[in-house]
C-alpha cells in the first residue's frame, strides 16, 4: 500500500506506470528521486559542516542550509501524507494542513536558530502561528461542514435502525409469548371448563336414564360443548400446534410430513433452541409449502431441510413436481410478511416443470 | 377396578373422581404430576392409570412420558392418556411394542359416560382403545383428495373410527344407529378394501387397524 500510495503521489493521473524502469530495489522512478535527493542533501549538509569546521568556524552559518535543505524533505513527507486521503473535500483539507504544517516547522526552526545563533529571545513566530492554525482550521470547518453533518445524520439513522431493529424483534417475540400463552389459557382455561360441563352432563345424563326427554336435552347440550370444544382446539392449533409447543420444531415437523403422506424425506441438523416466533414461522412455512406439495405439484418425492447456518435457521423445502407455482400466491405471501417481521427472508423457485423450492432463512440473533 | 388419576385441574380430577366412584369405580389414589403418578402407581398397584398429557412442571409431553415409564415399570398396568389435542406421533409413542392396555381418547369423550367406563374397562382388560380423531388423522391427507381412505364411504369410515376405540360390532350399531348386520356388511367391505386380514375378535381388530395406521404413516 505504502509504495503505492508513493507511486500515486507522483503519478496522480492514472495507473502506476510499472513499465518504466525500476532503477534499484523495485523503487519506481519518483521514489528513486526522491531517495537520490534525501541522500545527496544529507550529503551537502555534512560537506558544508566540513568546510565549515575546516575554514576556521566562527558564526555557525551551515544551520541555515540544513533549514534550506530540510524544507523540500519535510514537504515531500507531508505532501506524500496528504495525498493518502479520499479524493475531496479531505484531501484538500489534509493538504492545507500539511502546507500549514511545513510552514509552521519553518518559523519554528528559523526561530530556534534565531535565538541560538543570534541571540534573539523573544518568541517572534507566535503571531504567525496563530495565524497559520486559525486559517487551517477556518478552511477545515468549511471544508467539512457538510461531511460533519452527514456524519452526524448517518449515526442518528443508524442508531434509529438498530432501535427499530431491536424493537421489532422485541415486538415480534413478545406476540409469539403473548400467543402461547393465551394457548395454554384456552387449555387449562375455557378447553377445561366446556370438557367438565360435558363431565357434568354426563353424570345428570346417567340420572335421567328412564326419561328420555331430558336425555335428548342433555344430548344436545353435550353437542354444543362438543362443538365449542372442537373450535376451541383449533383455534389453538392454529396458533401453536400442540407439538411444536410440547416439543419443539423438528418433531412437529416430522409429525406434519408424516400426516400428508407424501413420503417427504426429512433432513434435520439444528442443535439449538429457536425462539419461539422463528420456529412458529418456520413450521408454518413447512405446513404452507408441503400442503402446496400436496394440492397442486403431482410430485412423486418431497423433502424438508432445516439446518442452523451463520446463525439464522435454514429451512428449504421441496418436491419434484410440475413447479409453476406463484410466489405470491396469497398463502406464501402471508408468510413472507411473518418471516420478513423476523428479518428473514423467503424465496420460492418454482419454474415449469422443474419442482418448487421454498427457502426460508431466518436470523436467530 | 383400581384406578389413579393424574391431572392437575383440579376442576376436571374432582369431576372425574365422583364420575368413576358414583360408577363404582375404586379411585385409589390421585396424582398431579408425572413424579406423582409414578409414586401412586407404586403404592397402590392399580389395574388403570388414567393420565392427563400436560402436567407439570413442564406443562408439554410429562404425562405422557410418565405413563410410558409406568408401563415398562409395570407391564401389567393399563394407561388411558386423556388429552385436548389428538396427536398420532404420541399415540405411536405409547403404544410402542406393547399394544395390550392401551387407550388414546380426547378429554371430552369423558361426557359419553357410558362409552368411556366401557373404554375404561377394556384398556384395564388389556384391549386397545384409540380415538377416533387418531383414524381421522393419519388417514385423511390435508388435501381431503388423495389417500387410502378415499376409497372408503362415509359410513365405512365412520366403523373404521369406532373400530380404532376398540368398539364391539353391537357398540358400533348402536352408536351409528344401524344392525349388527349392516356393520359387519361395513366391516368386511373395510377390511377388503384397505386389504387387512379379517378377523372377529374386537382387540386383533383394533391392532389390524393399527398395523394399517402404521403403514400409512
Amino acid at each position: 500500500m505504502r509504495n503505492g500510495a508513493h507511486m500515486t503521489s507522483f503519478a496522480p493521473a492514472g495507473a502506476p506506470r510499472r513499465w518504466m524502469p525500476v532503477l534499484a530495489a523495485g523503487l519506481s522512478r519518483g521514489e528513486y528521486a526522491r531517495s537520490l535527493f534525501r541522500r545527496l542533501a544529507c550529503l551537502t549538509a555534512v560537506l558544508l559542516t566540513a568546510i565549515w569546521a575546516l575554514s576556521g568556524q566562527g558564526y555557525f552559518w551551515p544551520a541555515w542550509a540544513w533549514l534550506g535543505l530540510a524544507v523540500p524533505v519535510l514537504l515531500d513527507f507531508t505532501a506524500n501524507w496528504a495525498w493518502r486521503h479520499e479524493r475531496g473535500p479531505v484531501r484538500r483539507v489534509a493538504c492545507v494542513w500539511a502546507l500549514v504544517s511545513v510552514a509552521a516547522v519553518i518559523l519554528l526552526l528559523t526561530w530556534l536558530l534565531t535565538w541560538l545563533l543570534a541571540g534573539v529571545h523573544e518568541f517572534w513566530p507566535a503571531w504567525a502561528l496563530l495565524g497559520l492554525a486559525t486559517a487551517g482550521s477556518a478552511y477545515s470547518l468549511v471544508a467539512l461542514h457538510d461531511r460533519v453533518l452527514v456524519a452526524r445524520g448517518r449515526r442518528a439513522l443508524r442508531a434509529r435502525i438498530d432501535m427499530l431493529t431491536r424493537t421489532r424483534r422485541q415486538a415480534v417475540d413478545a406476540q409469539a409469548a403473548e400467543l402461547r400463552r393465551i394457548e395454554r389459557d384456552l387449555h387449562d382455561g375455557a378447553q377445561a371448563r366446556l370438557v367438565a360441563l360435558t363431565l357434568q352432563l354426563g353424570r345428570a345424563e346417567m340420572r335421567v336414564d328412564d326419561q328420555p326427554e331430558i336425555r335428548r336435552l342433555i344430548r344436545e347440550a353435550q353437542n354444543e360443548a362438543h362443538h365449542a370444544i372442537a373450535e376451541l382446539r383449533d383455534l389453538a392449533r392454529g396458533i401453536v400446534p400442540p407439538l411444536l409447543a410440547d416439543r419443539g420444531l423438528v418433531a412437529a415437523v416430522e409429525s406434519l410430513a408424516a400426516r400428508y403422506g407424501l413420503g417427504t424425506s426429512i433432513h434435520t441438523d439444528t442443535r439449538r433452541t429457536h425462539p419461539p416466533a422463528v420456529e412458529s414461522a418456520a413450521y408454518f412455512v413447512v405446513a404452507e409449502a408441503l400442503t402446496n406439495t400436496a394440492k397442486h405439484a403431482q410430485a412423486r418425492h418431497s423433502w424438508v431441510s432445516m439446518t442452523d447456518e451463520h446463525r439464522a435457521l435454514v429451512v428449504v423445502v421441496g418436491d419434484d413436481g410440475r413447479g409453476g407455482a406463484d410466489p405470491d400466491g396469497s398463502g406464501l405471501a402471508g408468510l413472507r410478511a411473518r418471516v420478513e417481521a423476523l428479518d428473514g427472508r423467503l424465496s420460492v423457485e418454482s419454474a415449469h416443470s422443474a419442482g418448487t423450492t421454498v427457502k426460508v432463512s431466518i436470523p436467530c440473533g | 377396578m383400581r384406578v389413579v388419576i393424574a391431572e392437575d385441574l383440579a376442576l376436571l380430577r374432582e369431576g372425574l373422581v365422583a364420575l368413576l366412584r358414583e360408577n363404582g369405580i375404586d379411585v385409589v389414589a390421585q396424582a398431579e404430576d408425572g413424579p406423582g403418578l409414578l409414586r401412586a402407581i407404586a403404592g397402590h398397584e392399580p389395574d388403570l392409570a388414567i393420565v392427563d398429557v400436560r402436567l407439570p412442571p413442564t406443562f408439554s409431553d410429562e404425562g405422557l412420558r410418565a405413563a410410558i415409564e409406568a408401563r415398562r415399570r409395570q407391564p401389567a398396568l393399563g394407561v388411558l392418556v386423556l388429552s385436548q389435542y389428538v396427536e398420532t406421533a404420541y399415540a405411536s409413542e405409547l403404544i410402542g411394542e406393547n399394544t395390550a392396555g392401551i387407550g388414546y381418547l380426547l378429554k371430552e369423550r369423558i361426557g359419553d359416560v357410558r362409552a368411556f367406563l366401557d373404554a375404561l374397562t377394556r384398556v384395564a382388560d388389556g384391549g386397545t382403545v384409540l380415538d377416533r380423531q387418531v383414524v381421522t388423522q393419519l388417514l385423511v391427507p390435508r388435501d381431503g383428495s388423495t389417500g387410502a381412505l378415499a376409497s372408503l364411504t362415509a359410513r365405512e369410515r365412520d366403523v373404521l373410527e369406532l373400530m380404532a376405540e376398540g368398539r364391539s360390532n353391537t357398540a358400533i350399531a348402536e352408536n351409528l344407529v344401524v344392525t349388527p348386520g349392516a356393520v359387519e356388511k361395513h366391516i368386511t367391505n373395510i377390511f377388503s378394501k384397505l386389504d387387512l386380514p379379517a378377523c372377529d375378535d374386537d382387540h386383533r381388530r383394533v391392532l389390524a387397524v393399527l398395523a394399517y395406521l402404521r403403514v400409512a404413516a
